[in-house]
């Protein structure tokens, strides 16, 4: 442990803000809710589940702005059940 | 043929009105003929952080309604050369001006002048739309925090589709000081998201709260840092290459955790 990190909090405010921003965002871009959210990224999980043999773990997706459009973005980190 | 550029960012109170007032005197100071116009009608207040209100005779309400010439409304700031100010009508609602009537303001006053920076109320409705009728170009004005971004996200889209371009940002009231501790979104936290083009960043400055009570925009004053954000995000608005500094906090306290924490 450092120094410094005894005079800061754990979780810093700024870092929650930061995430909690880039999902009030997704959600505002997407222009859908929650629940279907959820739904998409449960179905994407499945299909890929088809063809891989991993085990999908905390799936993310977003809407990054690209200059006047928008880019998907969908992280499926994964453990290799193979393995 | 000058240049129409809206100022406006969704949230209200984030900086709009201090940034078009800074921004217009340091556009005139550093020799461009300028007009800022106060797009907020019905709540106008461009007039009284220049400390011009007492001045304002005509609004572009007048104009509109031909009682009178545009160039007779333009209110002449006389603490530097070609700058002049359009007020807004306070006795009248935001629907009371059209689009158009906005749009063909803006088009006669880029024939004669520079830069033409137009002070938008909050909001996404009406009066927002108006303000933006007549630019080409925006600046969105932000402060750190998770309701103003996601605001100016929204302002982002709507401006994108009436085809706006470029669309920069500037980052208000940071402070260097809370983003060390943890307790402020940072710069580049706010670019990752909204992945536009920053065009400055303005640190919490006191001085801003002194200069509106004055009625004197703050670049009058050299010395303080938010004068010195302003006026280099002025020199990169005509074009000139100024870079964009890091901000350094001069916290004691912090320097010596930092000279602790050395690796
Ligand atoms: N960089 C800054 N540092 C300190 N106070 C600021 C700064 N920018 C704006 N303010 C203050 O925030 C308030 C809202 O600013 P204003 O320009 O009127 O916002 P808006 O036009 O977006 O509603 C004002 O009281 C102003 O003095
Ligand atoms: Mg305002």
């Amino acid at each position: 442990m450092d120094f410094k990190s005894l005079f800061t909090r754990k979780s810093k405010s700024s870092n929650i803000a930061t995430q909690r921003l880039k999902l009030i965002l997704t959600q505002d871009r997407f222009d859908v809710s929650e629940d279907s959210m959820k739904q998409l990224q449960f179905e994407l999980t499945e299909v890929l589940a088809k063809y891989f043999e991993f085990t999908m773990t905390s799936v993310s997706m977003s809407l990054k702005r690209e200059g006047n459009s928008y880019v998907l973005m969908a992280d499926f980190p994964y453990h290799d059940s193979a393995k | 043929m000058g240049k129409v550029i809206v100022i406006t960012s969704g949230k209200g109170g984030v900086g709009k009105t201090t940034s078009t007032a800074n921004l217009g005197t340091a556009l005139a100071m550093i020799g461009k003929t300028v007009v800022i116009i106060d797009a907020d009608v019905g709540l106008r207040n461009l007039d009284v952080v220049m400390g011009l209100e007492s001045r304002v005779v005509f609004t572009s309400m007048d104009v509109i309604e031909k009682r009178c010439d545009l160039d007779k409304a333009l209110v002449k700031d006389r603490r530097v050369e070609d700058l002049m100010l359009l007020a807004a009508s306070q006795r009248n609602r935001k629907d009371d001006i059209k689009p158009e009537q906005m749009f063909d303001i803006c088009e006669r006053l880029r024939e004669e002048y520079d830069f033409i920076l137009v002070d938008s109320p909050a909001g996404i409705e009406q009066g927002f739309h108006n303000a933006a009728a007549g630019a080409e170009e925006a600046i969105i004005i932000t402060t750190p925090d998770v309701s103003a971004i996601r605001d100016a996200d929204r302002i982002i889209g709507l401006l994108q589709n009436q085809n706006i371009d470029p669309i920069s940002l500037i980052l208000n009231r940071l402070s260097p000081t809370l983003v060390k501790k943890g307790n402020m979104i940072s710069k580049n936290d706010v670019l990752d998201i909204l992945n536009i083009d920053l065009l400055g960043v303005v640190p919490e400055d006191e001085g801003v709260i002194a200069s509106t009570n004055r009625g004197v925009p703050l670049v009058h004053n050299e010395q303080s840092p938010g004068a010195e954000a302003y006026m280099r995000i002025a020199r990169r608005m005509t074009g000139q290459r100024v870079p964009i500094p890091e901000m350094r906090e001069d916290n004691f306290f912090s320097n010596i955790l930092n000279w602790f924490s050395r690796k």
